[in-house]
């Protein structure tokens, strides 16, 4: 309380602030890398992982012809292949006396063609047959290829039905045919009917014999475009609503409120199932149905906190050193309100993701042959006890992007919030 | 309440029967009533009182940053012009800079995402908007320094810098754009003994500097013995006493401030029984007693109390106190106190 108590500007703040400075001046280059997650104030790495797997996402996403090995729409082989499960090559076997040279001769509906029930070779049937009918119209011709389909419980029974002469042909795998053939030596393979792929398909194939990886890649351009299409298009529309609300008050606030909070209450799918049946299919429709849903969302979290942060003393403290309102809004409102609101943005592109999965499952959302997460993932819980591929891989994708999404956002507004910075 | 408000070069802010009155559920409530008082240039105003007395309205009334349902009349004439009248444009001039305010909490009253030196160069910006922004940034370094915090502080948050720091970075603000008056309410509240001692020597260093006036409101009788000019003691949103802090210490008149003084913790406390404790409880200010405010909790009260309010009168030069013990009535029976000089 007295003149000589001068305050020393060298005293105070000087142990809080400046001992990491000089503890990174004394270590090494290793370690100087570990503390550097004190030059960001965020854990540095937790950015660095989430930022390259978003970056190859992305990637992926604009460039999927790259990384796809097939087309998406094409079905490249059989059905409900396993990962890495070569597929089988399926034979021809017929008599030897009977002069069949392929399928061809024998694909008339007084044929009867023979395979062991429930094997993919019925799909190599039907599959070859259909070739048959597609190089027949090509070339202008009108032929009724369509032999009957017998079935049989094994494959001796069906060899001996064709040694017996009861049927034309018998389709079984290469591998079975050569071991089975010993026992019937009338019997000889005509030929292939698919080919045996000297590798398989690294996420399997699908219901309809499309390669679920190809599938994959394609779908990540979906994903990006309507999840963070919709996420932008919701916070553009619903943060400035949320900040005009919470911080102007009164009648505005309260119909605001209303509008938003109606909006709520609807389950979300309900409401984008309808925006999208009124508007029509499309991406463009897509990404308007799912941000109408989530810009509810983005105006509660930023008028909530508005409330909060409005009432703090460095607002006033703003206002009695002369502040316009607008400047208090743009300068000490909103970036104390936006951390909480990346945060919800990361977490809203994951959800948006999903929403249009479902929207699409519903048939409201893009075409149903769309390389689409959610399609696949739609479709692929029909065969989830037989295939666990169909819907392992693209479930995957949505946490990746969807983890990758709030680890940069998390991590980000610990970056962005000096506040949490602090040593 | 008879003072005229004269042109005085002396007098910065002349405050004349200023009522605050806040709409409530419960009805409106009169937080302060009918204050008068003036602040001269280049003094430092003491606001003592309890919590609820109207201490802070006061303070946010003279700002005119009051919620919209808090009424506000009488006159508020600064530097020879009336704040009421002022609109909306003319406020914000006003506010920062010809007056400024310190908060209680150093905690809070700064943005947490912005920088100490943002802060300064916005404050010059608002106000002076032809400023050029280096010119800003070595205004707001000198005047950092000044203040006693290291140039290199001002890129830090204000997390980073300690209580005490960020009150005289608030002081700063209101420096910077050379104030006629710093509000400070509650200022060194938050703070411990030292650095609110320290804090105490630099309001009197800048008041001597820059020529200042400080209304301090606070409850810390000893911060208001040791930094003050003047002192007034509110009671219920009126001034019950006003004037020159060692007379009004020294020589209490008004019963509440006899109370108020004898509850203050002293070092010889034992030699007394027990500390001071003022009977009765502060009154709602929705239904506030008839009479003279204080008259149900006074030691000394009589049947005029009950019945009228007394006025702030003038009892001996610079004193004036808001008591009928004080103050001759046709219907008062005991004989009126004579101060003397």
């Amino acid at each position: 309380m007295t003149a000589q108590m001068t305050p020393n500007p060298e005293v105070e703040g000087v142990l809080t602030t400046e001992q990491w400075r000089r503890d990174l001046d004394r270590v090494g280059f290793v370690r100087r890398l570990l503390l550097a997650r004190k030059w960001y104030g965020g854990d540095w790495w937790f950015v660095v992982v989430s930022a390259i797997m978003l970056i190859f996402v992305i990637i992926v996403g604009v460039f999927p012809q790259w990384f796809a090995p097939y087309n998406p729409r094409a079905e490249v082989g059989p059905a409900l292949l396993a990962p890495g499960e070569v597929p089988l090559g399926y034979v021809l076997v017929t008599r030897g006396d009977a002069n069949v040279t392929g399928l061809i001769d024998i694909a008339q509906p007084s044929n009867n063609i023979g395979f062991v029930v429930g094997t993919p070779a019925s799909q190599a049937l039907r599959d070859a047959v259909n070739r048959l009918k597609e190089e027949a119209r090509e070339a202008g011709q009108t032929a009724n290829y369509n032999p009957r389909p017998r079935r049989y419980q094994t494959i001796e029974d069906g060899l001996q039905a064709l040694q017996e002469n009861n049927i034309d042909g018998f389709i079984m795998n290469q591998s079975d045919a050569e071991a089975a053939l010993a026992n019937f030596p009338e019997l000889v393979i005509t030929g292939g009917l698919t080919e045996a792929a000297g590798k398989g398909f690294i996420f399997g194939t699908n219901q309809i014999g499309q390669d679920v990886f190809s599938r994959i890649i394609w779908g990540t351009r979906i994903a990006l475009i309507v999840g963070l299409s919709s996420a932008v298009v919701a916070f553009v529309l619903g943060v400035p609503l949320g900040l005009i609300s919470g911080f102007v008050g009164g009648p505005v606030d309260r119909v605001l409120t209303l509008i938003m909070d109606s909006l709520y209450s609807f389950p979300s799918i309900i409401l984008a199932l309808s925006i999208a049946a009124v508007l029509g299919a499309g991406i463009g429709n897509i990404i308007v149905a799912i941000a109408v849903v989530y810009i509810p969302t983005y105006f509660r979290i930023v008028r909530g906190q508005v409330l909060s942060v409005k009432e703090e003393l460095y607002v006033d403290a703003a206002r009695s050193l002369g502040h316009r309102s607008i400047e208090i809004l743009t300068r000490y409102i909103f970036p104390n309100v936006i951390p909480s609101v990346v945060i919800i943005f990361s977490v809203n592109v994951s959800d948006a993701i999903l929403t249009e999965a479902g929207l699409s499952f519903l048939g409201l959302g893009l075409p149903p042959d769309t390389p689409d997460w959610g399609i696949d993932l739609a479709r692929g819980q029909d065969y989830l006890r037989r295939a666990w591929w169909l819907i392992t891989f693209p479930g995957l994708m949505v946490s990746l992007v969807t983890l990758s999404f709030s680890m940069l956002g998390e991590s980000l507004s610990e970056i962005l919030n000096p506040r949490l910075s602090e040593l | 309440m008879e003072q005229k408000t004269v042109k005085d070069n002396d007098v910065l802010l002349q405050i004349r029967n200023l009522n605050v009155t806040y709409k409530t559920r419960f009805g409106p409530v009169s937080a302060v009533e009918d204050i008068s008082f003036d602040i001269k240039r280049g003094e430092i105003l003491g606001l003592v009182g309890e919590s609820g007395s109207g201490k802070s309205t006061m303070g946010k009334a003279l700002m005119r940053m009051l919620p919209r349902s808090a009424k506000v009349t009488g006159e508020m004439i600064f530097d020879g012009e009336d704040v009421m009248k002022y609109n909306e444009d003319q406020l914000r001039d006003f506010r920062g800079k010809r007056i400024s305010m310190i908060f209680q909490d150093p905690m809070t009253s700064l943005n947490p995402v912005q920088r100490i030196s943002d802060h300064v160069v916005e404050a010059i910006e608002v106000h002076e908007p032809e400023t050029k922004k280096e010119s800003a940034l070595k205004r707001a370094r000198t005047l950092i320094e000044r203040l006693g915090i290291a140039r290199r502080r001002l890129p830090d948050f204000p997390h980073q810098l300690s209580g005490g720091m960020r009150q005289r970075v608030m002081i700063g603000l209101g420096l910077v754009l050379n104030a006629d008056l710093i509000i400070a309410d509650e200022a060194t509240t938050s703070l411990d003994v030292i650095v609110e001692a320290k804090l105490v020597d630099q309001f009197r260093q800048i008041r001597d500097e820059f020529g200042v006036s400080l209304l301090v409101i606070t409850h810390n009788i000893a911060l208001v013995a040791e930094l003050c000019d003047r002192v007034a003691v509110m009671y219920a949103g009126q001034i019950a006493e006003i004037g020159p802090v060692e007379q009004v210490f020294d020589n209490p008149l008004h019963p509440y401030t006899k109370g108020l003084l004898k509850s203050v913790p002293n070092i010889r406390l034992d030699e007394r029984e027990e500390l001071y404790k003022m009977a009765g409880e502060p009154p709602s200010l929705t239904n506030p007693p008839s009479g003279c405010r204080f008259h149900p909790r006074c030691p000394f009260v009589m049947d005029i109390c009950h019945r009228i309010d007394p006025r702030l009168d003038e009892v001996a030069p610079g004193r004036m106190v808001h008591c009928w013990l004080y103050e001759d009535h046709p219907e008062k029976e005991t004989p009126t106190i004579e101060v003397a000089q």
